[in-house]
């Protein structure tokens, strides 16, 4: 069966009130949060990932993919209008966007970044589409010792790109390991690491985990801000007509279909991101313009070109989650929990045995955007307002979010003191330089990882030489060691340039 | 009243202004690789007792834990080593530095933050809590205006009506 088999029932599931109400406030918050300097996409998963957990796996999904998509397009907002960009991945669009405002072009270049975000994202979703099933019959043919060096080769690639060092990348991600090690044995039900603690037992919610690992770090980093940090300067939007020529649209083509193709390239690889999707996008689009002289002095096509790029990620980054669990970065990590708890597991069953669910979703992402183009359209001059919420507000609002979000889980205090631990462990690791991402995929991938590997070794009778009986193994072996090098090398000539500089 | 506030105010700015003038400079790398040492150490000691296992099993609950263990003592064992030949050269090492301010504002936080979770686990209600943390973040940041302090209570008890009356959570 494929995809025009599986297009009507999936439409049925997709199309209805409550998936449209969750899509809109997913998109609605996303951007909302995007849109504040200082509150991440991820943080924002995190907190609404609890309300998920009573939701049936379309509307969930939707909602969260909301959150996701919408604000690759709600850090250009505070990009543009007060030079700061609302998340990492939107500091390529400050570049063009901010001087385009300053130009007396504000509406303009929220326009343009709305239009290429749109773009990358439905382009995509598409490839998500047409692309995800594909993978999905390649995953199928492998095993339970492949499953294990796919889980090995995410959490490598993830380890190494996602801090400063490669070791502490790897010392991180067996802390996560080890973390989704608590509680009942997943073979033998036996108990591990619970230290007499009866809840322990049931193991550590991630959902709970990560509020403290990912919101309440944000919290208590709130130390480091001076007295004249707490107030943005309000963005205005100013009183332009927001025209853009029919040249500058001419001009936008190219380096938004460039950098929807880099955004859908880089997103496929798990542990690149949207930011570097956008610097490359940005740069390519700059080597390849006539008029390279324009960009960081207001250039539509810089705009367009980062824009399209780190919306494009979002769909991409999608196929090797779903395809073969590895989440591409840390939100759709968080997502794949979202997608378990429904008892949705990744591989080809989820493109046959629950096709139409999954059919339902991946549609849901081209419905995601069109509610992004139409939410920007109309509500961008509220999104500016958001810029410029205070601190002080902010701050208690999110830490009541979170304990709520954490009690929510299970209804139970214990929850609030295991995400205060957490919070405080992720305070100290953040006094280590240890990066919390590869944390977060030990926690999502340990059962996964732990289950494959001793299943492989239950059929070998205990002989390691499994992980090297088949051509896949060989493959994945192959592309960990290539990974490996490869950020050596990335470390070294960082080493050899900071070196030079000095 | 407003005369206390204020004398209070200058005093905690001369304690910060004191603070903020101490830095604690400390070997990232080497107090990281040394830390997890001991808890890779201690994780392997205490694994007899926290992790039970059946004789019969080909490979055991210990197996997986015990690999990560040794994985992470060998990474950690390099990091220290690393840093040991840099010191042994006179290379420099890397390093860090620790603001006293940041680090005490830090805790005045987690106080915070622990307060409101006992005081919404007490009283088993939890906007006590959560109108506690909203009062005690506007002090800490000694914000004036009681437009934000009605906003953030107002909020901070609306988020509990959503959770408890529509999301059905009952605390």
């Amino acid at each position: 069966m494929g995809l025009f088999d599986f297009i009507g029932p999936a439409s049925g599931l997709l199309f209805t009130l409550e998936n449209i109400i969750w899509i809109n406030l997913g998109v609605f918050i996303g951007c909302v949060f995007a849109a504040i300097p200082g509150l991440s996409v991820i943080l924002c998963i995190i907190l609404f990932l609890p309300v998920t957990y009573t939701m049936r796996a379309i509307p969930g999904m939707m909602f969260l993919l909301g959150i996701y998509c919408a604000g690759g397009y709600g850090g250009s907002v505070s990009a543009i209008l007060i030079n700061t960009p609302g998340t990492p991945h939107a500091a390529a669009t400050m570049l063009d966007g901010y001087p385009l405002s300053k130009m007396g072009r504000t509406k303009a270049a929220l326009k343009i970044a709305l239009y290429a975000s749109t773009f990358g994202g439905i382009f995509s979703a598409l490839v998500l589409l047409f692309l995800g099933p594909q993978v999905a019959k390649i995953s199928a043919q492998l095993g339970t010792a492949e499953y294990f060096m796919v889980c090995l080769f995410g959490m490598t690639i993830i380890a190494g790109v996602s801090g400063k060092s490669l070791v502490k990348g790897i010392i991180a991600a067996c802390l996560g390991l080890l973390i989704s090690c608590v509680g009942a044995d997943p073979m033998t039900s036996y108990d591990r690491f619970t230290f007499g603690i009866p809840r322990l037992y049931l193991g550590l919610d991630l959902a709970v985990t990560l509020i403290g690992l990912f919101a309440l770090v944000e919290i208590i980093g709130k130390a480091e801000l001076k007295r004249n940090e707490l107030n943005l300067h309000a963005g205005k939007i100013g009183n332009d007509d927001g025209k853009i020529t029919k040249d500058e649209y001419k001009r936008m083509f190219r380096p938004v279909l460039m950098g929807s193709i880099i955004g859908s390239c880089v997103g496929i690889v798990p542990g690149t991101g949207a930011s570097e999707a956008s610097w490359f996008s940005y740069n390519t689009a700059k080597n390849l313009s006539k008029h390279p002289e324009e960009f960081g002095h207001g250039s539509v096509e810089g705009v367009a070109a980062a824009e399209s790029a780190n919306n494009a990620v979002c769909g991409a980054t999608l196929i090797p989650l779903l395809t073969m669990g590895i989440p591409g970065d840390g939100c759709v990590a968080i997502m794949l929990s979202a997608l378990m708890i429904n008892g949705l597991n990744p591989g080809l069953s989820l493109f046959t045995t629950d096709g139409a669910i999954m059919y339902a979703i991946m549609l849901g992402l081209i419905l995601v955007n069109i509610f992004m183009f139409l939410q920007g359209k109309y509500l961008t001059s509220l999104f500016a307002k958001v810029v410029s919420i205070p601190q002080q507000i902010l701050t208690p609002i999110i830490v009541i979010f979170c304990f709520a979000g954490a009690y929510s889980v299970n209804s139970s205090y214990f929850d609030l003191s295991v995400a205060l631990v957490f919070g405080v462990m992720a305070w100290f690791m953040r006094k280590l330089e240890l990066p919390a991402v590869p944390v977060l995929l030990g926690m999502v991938l340990g059962n996964m990882t732990e289950t494959n590997f001793r299943r492989a070794l239950l059929i070998s009778d205990g002989s390691p030489r499994i992980f090297v009986s088949s051509v896949y193994c060989w493959i994945f072996i192959a592309l960990i060691v290539v990974v490996i090098l490869g950020i050596l090398r990335g470390k070294m000539k960082e080493a050899k340039n900071t070196k030079a500089e000095q | 009243m407003k005369n206390l506030i204020e004398r209070a105010e200058a005093k905690l700015d001369e304690w910060g202004a004191k603070l903020e003038q101490k830095n604690i400079e400390y070997p990232v790398d080497l107090i990281c690789g040394i830390l997890f040492l001991v808890i890779g150490i201690v994780l392997l000691l205490i694994m007899p007792q926290q992790v039970q296992i059946s004789e019969k099993d080909v490979v055991n609950g210990r197996a997986f834990p015990t690999m990560l263990i040794w994985l992470m003592l060998a990474m950690s064992a390099l990091l220290v080593g690393r840093e040991a030949y840099n010191m042994v050269m006179h290379r420099p090492t890397k390093t860090k530095t620790l603001n006293l301010l940041v680090e005490t504002k830090a805790l005045v936080i987690v106080l915070i933050l622990v307060v409101t979770y006992l005081l919404a686990e007490v009283t088993d209600l939890f906007v006590v809590g959560a109108v506690f943390c909203a009062l005690a973040f506007l002090v800490f940041f000694r914000c004036k205006k009681p437009l934000y302090y009605a906003i953030t209570v107002s909020m901070a008890v609306l988020i509990w009506v959503v959770f408890h009356f529509v999301l059905n959570v009952s605390f």
